[in-house]
């Protein structure tokens, strides 16, 4: 145990804990939003999001042609290949995400399987979509990448905040913003929120309920999406399990924040990304897992529905 | 005895020399073709070591066929991908394949630890290229491969120190971090090291633990330059050194970074960049087959593989060395599990240079191996001397 690393590197951990904090809040979206409106945990929201990192991947190597030994872009270049790379992976794991409720769930869904058949069928939803990238990637890991040149935005006694990280911070919350006030002051997010609260009324006012689903899942697998492109940018790195990690430790955001609960997913998203960077640093990183799993079951124990699920129950989707 | 049960004897009599006949015709017709088995990672993070060693096995295996032998030998390749769970699985099959007489592999010391029961189950005989952790071989270790287990590549016991005087040479006042990567190369190494760097008069100013494949290294990289370290020694594979390195680039980490033979391989420059990866240190048990090998074996490494030349591959002499003692025991009329199990065993065989070599009991080369000083320099990894 080494805590007095917590006092002299409290400022690194804390900027590096918010960046991934930010990624599994988005990430968690795309499960809560999901389970809100169906109550079914879609599983195969992890590949959604590795699909994302490998589009942001391609496009930066193969339209743009960067290698490991690029210099990083700059000015209009560097904009234009920001946008296309995060309008490719949302793109692309929005897309996927549609597709995962019309192959896997719609149909199940509307022959009223069991809530089994649908977590089977998630499951195997995952499992085809991960060993399908497996299979043609030969299981090898990829490098995205360096398309930002990681400089310090600004330093204060050799404390900097890198414009990569500052990114991921600033998007994150654009995207969790934006996806707020999407759910609770439009139309279509009344619809959603309706259709959370109950799928039979909502199909007696008139909601045309597939149009919703549908509409949920694409949301969840943009902001997904946006997390992918984050992740690249970040970590520089993808792999066909690159999903895996992130999304158990996104869905453990989601249900340590209350799931179904949209403002419950960026509190449980935050604190997981902050536990993770404090306690691998007072721990050491073997231990980061068992603390942080410790401290969700005792959550979970003294409160069921997840540390911030009643405070903000009002606000679920 | 009446007569009825002597022609009843008669014919069994008769039947069972026909049956043995043919048994032994067909033995025999076996005996003029064998199989030998590559397990290593062909595929996923480590792909490149597994990859990298099989240019010397069929370097090895080509000049054998040109020779028109009288014995063919075939060769079966099994993707473990350096994963200790896949390994057994590979493991398990070659031994279940009865046309198998000799396994070259596996790279990785975990997967070859997790092969072991199938192949003592099996009782066929393994010669990894570059299967280091100390003990695999280890008389006193209740997880040895003994008495089927062998390799040609010094132990990590020799490396250890190697690395830990390598890591600190001309660093003033030596400030060590030590990371490992949980597997059993990893951590097997890392308490290899500590032993030599306190004779050194390095000061150990922390240790963490990071599992192979974690995503996000900040963390550790962060206790790196709070400890005020001038040194970090990584214990683990290339793809996770490569994350490691770009991490502490990251957090402006300026001192040596060095790490031992899983880093050896040209995916660490890939994966980490050329800026990134340059003025690592690292030692290795390969032994350049560039700078080995004589000419016409040279020769012979292009017509295999297609090459113009191995620098930049590991292992390459290692896995060659490896598949000809089998050769040479195939040429010498071991064709069967038990007959080659004791001609590796009691043998003496030439490697690529020239020299002879043979195996301990336990499994390690008699004559014992080097362990070789590479620098990372100008997106290559150059050898520098002996560590």
């Amino acid at each position: 145990m080494n805590f007095s690393v917590l006092i002299s590197q409290f400022f690194p951990l804390l900027i590096n804990g918010l960046a991934l904090g930010f990624i599994y809040v988005l990430v968690s979206v795309g499960y809560t939003m999901v389970y809100g409106v169906l109550r079914l945990i879609n599983f195969a929201n992890s590949e959604i999001f590795m699909l994302g990192t490998f589009a942001t991947y391609l496009v930066s190597t193969r339209i743009f042609k960067f290698d490991q030994n690029s210099h990083p872009a700059h000015g209009g270049k560097l904009f234009l290949i920001i946008i296309c790379c995060l309008v490719a992976s949302m793109l692309t794991s929005g897309v996927v995400a549609m597709f995962v409720e019309l192959i896997a769930y719609r149909r199940l869904r509307t022959k009223g399987a069991s809530r089994l058949g649908s977590l089977i069928s998630a499951i195997g939803t995952s499992i085809a979509l991960s060993e399908g990238v497996r299979i043609l990637t030969h299981s090898i890991p990829v490098r995205a990448p360096r398309v930002l040149n990681k400089f310090n935005v600004f330093e204060i006694h050799g404390v900097g905040l890198r414009i990569d990280q500052l990114l991921t911070i600033l998007a994150g919350l654009i995207f969790f913003f934006a996806v707020d006030r999407f759910v609770n002051k439009t139309r279509l997010g009344a619809a959603i929120r309706a259709v959370s609260m109950s799928e039979e009324n909502s199909r007696l006012m008139g909601i045309n309920l597939n149009r919703v689903i549908t509409l949920t899942f694409l949301i969840g697998g943009l902001v997904t999406g946006a997390a992918a492109f984050m992740y690249d940018t970040t970590y520089e790195q993808t792999a066909y399990y690159a999903g895996f990690n992130i999304g158990i430790a996104a869905f453990t955001a989601a249900v340590l924040g209350g799931i179904g609960n949209l403002r419950g997913a960026f509190y449980g998203g935050m604190a997981l990304g902050l536990a993770e960077q404090f306690f691998s640093a007072a721990f050491g990183a073997q231990w980061k897992e068992i603390i942080v799993f410790l401290v969700l079951v005792l959550i979970l124990l003294l409160r069921p529905n997840g540390l911030f699920g009643e405070a903000v129950q009002q606000t679920r989707v | 005895m009446n007569k009825t049960t002597k022609k009843l004897l008669g014919v069994v009599a008769v039947a069972t020399l026909a049956i043995g006949a043919f048994v032994a015709t067909n033995a025999q017709a076996a005996a003029t073709q064998v199989t030998l088995a590559f397990q290593s990672p062909l595929t996923g993070g480590e792909a490149g070591l597994g990859q990298d060693e099989l240019l010397g096995v069929k370097t090895a295996l080509y000049e054998y066929n040109q020779t028109n032998p009288k014995i063919k030998v075939n060769l079966v390749t099994g993707d473990d991908q350096a994963t200790a769970s896949i390994a057994s699985g590979v493991a398990l099959g070659f031994a279940q394949n009865s046309a198998v007489i000799g396994v070259i592999g596996s790279c990785c010391s975990g997967a070859t630890q997790a092969s072991f029961g199938a192949y003592k189950a099996g009782h066929l005989t393994i010669i990894s290229p570059s299967a280091t952790r100390a003990d695999l071989t280890s008389p006193k270790a209740s997880t040895n491969g003994f008495p089927f287990f062998h390799r040609v590549a010094a132990t990590d016991a020799v490396q250890g120190p190697a690395l830990a005087r390598y890591s600190t040479k001309d660093v003033s006042s030596p400030k060590v971090y030590l990371i490992d990567d949980a597997t059993p190369y990893g951590a097997g190494l890392k308490p290899l090291t500590t032993p030599t760097l306190k004779t050194l008069g390095a000061s150990i100013v922390g240790q963490d633990t990071v599992p192979q494949h974690t995503i996000d290294y900040s963390s550790t990289a962060s206790k790196v330059v709070a400890s005020g370290a001038n040194v970090v020694i990584y214990f683990g594979y290339y793809e996770d050194a490569a994350k490691l390195k770009v991490a502490l680039d990251l957090a402006k980490y300026k001192g040596v970074y060095a790490s031992g033979d899983g880093t050896d391989d040209l995916g660490y420059i890939t994966d980490a960049g050329t800026a990134d990866a340059e003025g690592t240190r690292i030692t290795s048990q390969s032994v350049p087959f560039e700078l080995t090998a004589p000419a016409a074996v040279q020769k012979d490494f292009t017509a295999a593989t297609g090459l113009k030349s191995a620098a930049g591959h590991a292992y390459v002499t290692q896995a060659y060395n490896a598949t000809n003692a089998y050769l040479q025991c195939i040429k010498g009329g071991a064709t069967t599990r038990p007959a080659i199990q004791s001609c590796i065993a009691s043998g003496t065989f030439t490697d690529v240079a020239g020299n002879k070599f043979n195996f301990t009991r336990y499994g390690d080369i008699a004559q014992g191996a080097p362990v070789g000083a590479y620098l990372v320099k100008n997106g290559d990894i150059i050898p520098v001397g002996n560590a």
